[in-house]
């Protein structure tokens, strides 16, 4: 175990260039460590948990850990003071399951002898021992961007197939720190078949899983007999066996990712039928089991996502028929549906958690907000990102409240957070201080930020990292109105040169450009989504191919247009 | 010990049986119908009446008990509820394609039961369909036998529960083309299709000893056995030859359904019905006096080689020579008028009424195990009824009302046109699907397994 | 008739259904020509009422005569006596001929590669002895249109009749440039392009058709005054279209499409008919008002929306003839081309009545390939497209027992037939070796 800590934290560690003086007999020549790890947040409005009014207060921590709080606290010398007036101090959020900082493995290489009916269980999507912790980087933009909404805790999930590995709940902190809060926390498994090979759909995977759980048992069954008796013939397990073992004990929880409410359906009656602990995650359609979510008591963790409302926005009313109409009214009914349910599992009494795998972290304050807006009480809303995940995942004790004794992580907004226009100002993730530029609201919104919009017509010269090596190309941006356009050359998949496609659905909010290309590789048509953080004539992101994960893309802005 | 029963309830082949469901039941007396009993003879302007589900009475001036509805189906026909006996309709997935057998894979867990084709198939009066694994494999996946209640949410309640199992087997072109010819592996011709058979069944001889060993061990004092791996694949076709499934075999051809015969006699399984069975007609004795007879296409043929040599005048040649026939669809559009499909028989055969209506009504029931409980109008059974206005067997007949368990689930007087049971936020304008693939799915599913390495084998389905 | 009577007939001949149908006794009949007195059955004519105690005289391949105590001098006599004579079926869209077993490659004739691709005959290609012929033919279709499929303009459609053993034989007088219409429905569950996607790549499709179109009439202008142009099959034989010398058949389904297709066609000078039309009943009125025949089905389909009532494609022929809109059928088969009777008894039973869909599968294809003369009905003069039967060839229950082809009398016998006959009562039977 120790060995992965270790993994987690070397990364930060070389970068920071830093580990201890004494040992190294080093001062620090970057001159950036803090000068003390004592903190005090003064005269903050502090609502310490779900439901609780806020108090006036100053809230002190050391070492990542809250040392008091309350009106006439004294604050100790060496304490460094952020003054909150006027600010809202909130419990670090809590991400129940979360992919953030996570590179998928690369897929092993095939055997020789490889048959797809009977594959490897390492190639088949089936390695529960792997672990998040060795998958995870808290160096990233992800964890950042996360960070940056108020998440201080996370469970992360390893990526993979069918059953994935083991999560890790890490701690959103300093990069420099060993981050990782409490390792093997659950065994994530989903329905994804691997398909080229068994098990290739979920009705093969709900078979495999049975098949892994009983010999998972059987294989117990004959070590404990080893143990006994002598004359026994010597047990192997398998890695599979060995990582599942804990699960079939009882010690483990199964995150079973369940989309839909059938998928939830077939996770319980896995469940039901083997006996293991559930947790379900990334739950998108549950308004149908909710009575069976209750009933079985199983915890939830509800993607943290929306739906978005492109579909309803586009109805227009004039021209069209009374049978469209009708449609349009179910589109509209379903999605407004969707934008209760989490305000209906508050009503069933189920404390719920969030999972933000597969959503996007700019977008998770509107998603909430929406649910409030659409029945969630905030109290619930709050509980679901701070006490309700601290509990499912055990860490009540540590995390979830703002109380002496737990971990200093908070959330620190201009405005009680729920509002629309509460900025967050700063997170406090194990103690330590990251700060927020706070954007003054200006009166012609839509993103725009004070400095206007960063120039990003003109063309620009990219390289991005995948797998396959390295490759580039042009982006040219032109605006219209108050629209963008554009194309983008990268290298045809067939291999025959620069190929050149058009861009769409451009957007840039703040800092922020995105945009979206098709690409034809083998008669499938594939979409790209490109985004990034522009800085200058800079950019720095991620181009995402649906499927493939997203890999690492820069650019340069080279020969910006003239001011249009 | 829990352990112990978790995997004992495995071996049963318990699976998603855990909720109980609660179904609904209906009461309703139909009355002045013209009753197609299919095994009582056609009865005139008689009355059913039906109580919690159940065929109470048939017979002439009944009356209604309190608070239970009358309908007058004057005019109209009554007759049982269509049986499908070869579907995948309601199915999120068909075929999993990866192995030549899939025995362990349970249909059960798949089951949709928002999917519009069950409404569909309501329309048409079918009230059970028996949702089939894909033909992909030599031995494929169990399957499902569901009853059409529309409107449930949960799986559960779609599954006729007290069905019997049922498994899908298949030879000749799908499993040699997916496996031989795609994936390089056994079997590659008809021979390899039998050998793999054999094999399966030897092997699952050994498990099952293996198992019985370890058991009679396991409890004697200092005992050294340890539990053999556990394989529901082996444990499955053990189950088979201990009687307790019955095979449905996607066949075409006559020598592979003769060898199909041959290696049930050998294995001494006996509950055995073939599926499409093309060339069934060839063999038509052998399958009247072994199996529990043979689901075949109305008309279907020359999709492909192994239907090529073949005639429509299959299930009349195959009821003639005392084979329980049924006539099914595979296929979610055929499965909206099996009625017109049955009658078939009679332009290609000239079957009689009774034997043209029982293809899709007593003998399904029959091949399913669940003649005991539905496929006729007779007081006892389950009351899964249809109305008509016109005889079913003509070509200008058009369903009226359906019933499942006593309860109406389609009515042509109100049926509103959306029918819908899940709707997409976020889909802009409602795909329209021209000529659809999804209609024959037989081989549903084992694109996509290929398009992932392969790309071939896009065009053929059933 | 009474229902158990009709049982109670079509039970009889099952018990000589041999008999019944072909008059075969172990040797090959062929289909032979003459002078054919069928007598004393109910004709019904389509165009001119059911006649009962009527005979029809065949000769020369014609319809010589209809009417009441016809002179059999010199005919061969066919007692119809309780029997019924019906024009001969049109199926208005089908592959037969084309291929012969769908899943090898090597026997489907239908698609060419390219896209624009109208030089390609689907006449030329037809196999007069596939054995889906034989099998079509005897359950009373007697004409089918074979189209080809494929890519924008994937070939040229003929008319052909299901006796011949060359194209020249079978050909029945009609041809058409088939049109794919650019398509705002999906291909299938696996194509997953967003709807913007769909829209926009129909929009480019329709925009290259015009591109193609404005080639082909550029084309005919030069040509037509005179200009030596270099060989150019695919525009020397689309300007056609362009021309009206040979209708566009647009195959069009979509509801979209077709008010699509229907502005495109406004203010050209052609010849059009849409076949597929499978969301005609959405948009009937303007199909109406544009006065363009169209040519249905199959009837027994899916709805092409999930939303839709189960019985839209069903209901669609009677929707549109209602609308005011001249409706044939089509089943869009190869093997099951024999179906198309049960497709317009659906049709019939789901709004377009009886009468309608009779005419759906005889006088109004006819009609609409602008053949009526020679096709369509029993009126003396037509060809002798002829079948007879035990009652109402739309039910599965009558019996067809004769069929005439351009005044052959085609066996009644083909593969299916043959089987049924050696296989009934197999001998050996049950017992080993």
């Amino acid at each position: 175990m120790k060995k992965q800590f270790l993994k987690a934290g070397i990364v930060g560690l070389l970068l920071s260039g830093f580990l201890s003086s004494t040992v190294w007999s080093q001062s620090d020549p970057t001159g950036k460590r803090r000068i003390s790890d004592t903190y005090a947040i003064t005269n903050a409005t502090i609502f310490a948990g779900p439901g609780q009014q806020g108090t006036k207060g100053t809230i002190v921590f050391r070492e990542g850990v809250i040392l008091g709080m309350g009106a006439n606290l004294s604050i100790p010398k060496e304490a460094q003071v952020i003054m909150g007036d006027s600010l809202f101090i909130y419990p670090g959020f809590i991400d129940g399951a979360g992919t953030m900082g996570i590179t998928k493995p690369k897929d092993p290489e095939r055997p020789k002898d490889f048959v797809s009916s009977n594959p490897p269980d390492e190639i088949a999507g089936i390695t529960p021992w792997r672990s998040a912790t060795d998958q995870f980087a808290i160096t990233g933009n992800q964890v950042d961007d996360w960070r940056k909404t108020g998440f201080t805790l996370s469970q992360v999930l390893p990526e993979g197939g069918m059953i994935p590995g083991r999560a890790t709940l890490m701690v959103l902190g300093n990069s420099s720190s060993v981050n990782v809060l409490v390792e093997n926390t659950g065994i994530a498994a989903t329905f994804s078949g691997s398909r080229s090979m068994y098990p290739a759909t979920a009705v093969g995977v709900m078979a495999k899983f049975r098949d892994v759980y009983q010999n998972t048992s059987l294989a117990l069954d004959h070590s404990k007999l080893f143990a006994s008796t002598s004359g026994i013939k010597r047990p192997e397990m398998t890695p599979t066996q060995t990582a599942m073992a804990a699960v079939v004990q009882g010690q483990l929880p199964i995150l079973f990712r369940a989309e839909s409410d059938l998928e939830v359906r077939r996770a319980i009656s896995l469940q039901k039928e083997l006996g293991f602990k559930l947790i379900l995650t990334g739950l998108e359609n549950y308004e149908n089991v909710i009575d069976l979510i209750k009933s079985s008591g199983t915890p939830v963790l509800i993607k943290l996502e929306i739906p978005d409302d492109k579909a309803v926005k586009n109805q227009k009313d004039e021209d069209v028929t009374e049978a469209t109409k009708a449609q349009y009214a179910r589109v509209k009914e379903a999605y407004e549906k969707a934008l209760k349910q989490a305000s209906l599992l508050e009503k069933a009494g189920i404390p719920f958690g969030f999972s933000t795998a597969d959503t996007k972290p700019g977008d998770a304050m509107k998603a909430i907000r929406t649910m409030i807006q659409n029945g969630l009480s905030e109290k619930a809303a709050m509980a679901a990102l701070t006490t309700n995940p601290a509990s499912i995942l055990g860490i009540s004790r540590l995390a979830g409240t703002i109380e002496k004794g737990k971990m200093a992580n908070l959330v620190i907004s201009t405005d009680s957070i729920f509002k629309e226009d509460a900025q967050i100002k700063h997170v406090v993730a194990d103690g330590f201080i990251f700060d927020y530029e706070v954007k003054k609201k200006s009166s012609n919104a839509n993103g725009k930020t004070e400095g206007g919009p960063s120039p990003i017509t003109g063309v620009w010269e990219y390289t991005s990292e995948t797998p396959a090596g390295s490759s580039g190309g042009e982006i040219t941006i032109a605006k219209t109105g108050s629209e963008y356009s554009g194309t983008i050359t990268y290298d045809d998949p067939s291999g025959a040169g620069k190929v050149s496609a058009p861009i769409k659905n451009v957007a840039l909010n703040g800092k922020t450009l995105t945009f979206q290309f098709d690409v034809n590789a083998g008669g499938m048509s594939l979409t790209v989504d490109i985004s990034g953080e522009i800085n200058g004539n800079e950019m720095e992101g991620t181009m995402a191919i649906a499927q493939f994960g997203s890999f690492p893309l820069t650019a340069k802005l080279s020969s910006p247009s003239k001011k249009h | 010990m829990k352990k112990l029963n978790f995997i004992l309830a495995a071996l049963l082949g318990l699976g998603l049986n855990y909720t109980n469901a609660q179904t609904q039941k209906g009461s309703v007396l139909i009355k002045n119908a013209t009753v197609l009993t299919v095994t009582k003879g056609n009865l005139e302007n008689t009355d059913v009446l039906v109580q919690d589900g159940i065929i109470k009475q048939v017979g002439k001036n009944i009356s209604a008990p309190s608070g239970v509805q009358t309908i007058d189906a004057s005019g109209k026909y009554l007759m049982p509820g269509i049986i499908d006996a070869h579907s995948h309709v309601a199915l999120d997935v068909v075929n999993e394609a990866s192995a030549p057998i899939v025995a362990e894979v349970r249909m059960k867990d798949v089951v949709n039961p928002f999917e519009i084709g069950i409404y569909r198939a309501l329309a048409g009066g079918v009230t059970i369909s028996h949702a089939m694994h894909g033909s992909a494999n030599v031995v494929g996946g169990q399957n499902a036998t569901l009853k059409h209640r529309w409107g449930a949410k949960d799986p559960a309640d779609i599954i006729m529960q007290d069905a019997p199992r049922t498994i899908k087997f298949a030879l000749g072109e799908n499993p040699t083309r997916v496996h031989g010819r795609g994936n390089n592996i056994q079997p590659r011709t008809r021979m390899g299709v039998e050998a793999v058979l054999r094999n399966g069944f030897n092997e699952a001889l050994q498990y099952k000893k293996e198992w019985a060993n370890y058991n009679a061990a396991k409890s004697q004092k200092g005992n050294t056995a340890t539990p053999p791996v556990y394989n529901e694949r082996l444990q499955t076709l053990a189950d088979i030859l201990d009687g307790k499934i019955i095979i449905h075999c996607h066949s075409y051809r006559a020598d592979e359904i003769y060898m199909l015969i041959n290696v049930a006699k050998d294995f001494g399984i006996t509950k055995l019905v073939f599926q499409h069975t093309n060339e069934g007609f060839k063999v038509a004795p052998e399958i009247a006096e072994y199996t529990m007879g043979a689901s075949v296409f109305a008309d279907w043929w020359a999709y492909k080689m192994e239907v090529y040599y073949s005639t429509a005048f299959n299930a009349a040649i195959l009821q003639r020579n005392g084979a329980i026939t049924s006539i099914n669809s595979d296929s979610a559009e055929l499965i909206r008028h099996l009625y017109h499909e049955a009658a078939k028989t009679q332009r290609y055969g000239g079957l009689t009424d009774d034997e043209a209506l029982a293809m899709i009504t007593i003998n399904p029931a029959k091949q399913l195990g669940i003649d005991d409980k539905v496929g006729s109008i007779e007081v006892g059974k389950q009351a899964d009824l249809v109305i008509f206005e016109g005889h079913p067997l003509s070509s200008y007949t058009v369903p009226q009302m359906t019933f499942v368990d006593g309860v109406k689930y389609f009515d042509i007087k109100s049926d509103p046109d959306d029918q819908r049971q899940f709707v997409s936020a976020t889909e802009m304008v409602e795909p329209i699907f021209l000529r659809t693939e999804e209609d024959h799915q037989c081989m549903q599913d084992v694109d996509a397994y290929f398009e992932a390495f392969q790309g071939a084998f896009l065009e053929e389905k059933h | 008739m009474n229902r158990i009577l009709k049982t109670f007939c079509a039970a009889m001949l099952a018990l000589f259904p041999v008999a019944a149908m072909a008059q075969i006794d172990g040797e090959f009949v062929k289909p032979r020509t003459g002078k054919f007195l069928l007598q004393n059955a109910t004709v019904v004519t389509v165009t001119k009422g059911t006649l009962t105690n009527t005979s029809v005289l065949v000769e020369n391949g014609k319809i010589a005569q209809v009417g009441a105590n016809l002179s059999a001098d010199g005919a061969e006599v066919i007692d119809c006596f309780g029997m019924f004579i019906y024009p001969g079926m049109i199926d208005s869209g089908t592959r037969l001929g084309l291929v012969e077993v769908s899943s090898v490659p090597e026997t489907v004739d239908y698609a060419e590669i390219g896209s624009v691709t109208p030089n390609m005959q689907a006449l030329t290609t037809v196999n007069p002895n596939s054995e889906a012929i034989g099998v079509t033919r005897v359950s009373g279709v007697t004409t089918v249109l074979t189209v080809p499929t494929g890519g924008l303009f994937p070939g040229t459609a003929a008319l052909i009749n299901l006796n011949g053993y060359t194209p020249d034989q079978m050909y029945g007088g009609f041809k058409a440039i088939v049109m794919n219409f650019p398509s705002s429905g999906r291909r299938g569950r696996f194509d997953r392009r967003s709807d913007e996607d769909v829209k926009k790549d129909a929009e480019k499709a329709l925009k290259e058709a015009n591109e193609i179109w404005d080639n082909a009439k550029k084309y005919l202008e030069l040509k037509t005054a005179g200009a030596e142009l270099q060989y150019y099959p695919e525009m020397d034989q689309l300007s056609k279209a362009v021309s009206g010398e040979l209708p566009l058949l647009i195959v069009v389904d979509a509801a979209s499409d077709i008010q699509n297709a229907i502005k495109w066609v406004e203010g050209k000078d052609i010849k059009v008919i849409f076949s597929g039309v499978a969301e005609g009943w959405r948009v009937a009125d303007e199909i109406a008002k544009a006065g363009i025949p169209v040519i249905t089905g199959p009837v027994q389909d899916l709805p092409t929306r999930q939303s839709d009532r189960y019985d839209t494609p069903y209901a669609n022929a009677g929707k549109m003839a209602k609308a005011g809109v001249k409706v044939a059928l089509r089943t869009d088969e190869e093997e099951n081309v024999r179906n198309l009777p049960f497709h317009a008894a659906f049709a019939a039973a789901y709004g377009l009545g009886k009468e309608e869909a009779l005419k759906a599968i005889t006088i109004n294809p006819a009609e609409i390939f602008g053949i009526a003369d020679e096709y369509g009905s029993i009126e003396a003069g037509k060809r002798a497209n002829l079948v007879i039967s035990t009652g109402d060839p739309l039910e599965t229950s009558s019996q067809i027992h004769h069929v005439f082809i351009d005044g052959y009398r085609i066996p009644m016998s083909n593969r299916h037939i043959r089987l049924y006959q050696e296989f009934l009562e197999r001998s050996p039977g049950l017992k080993a070796n």
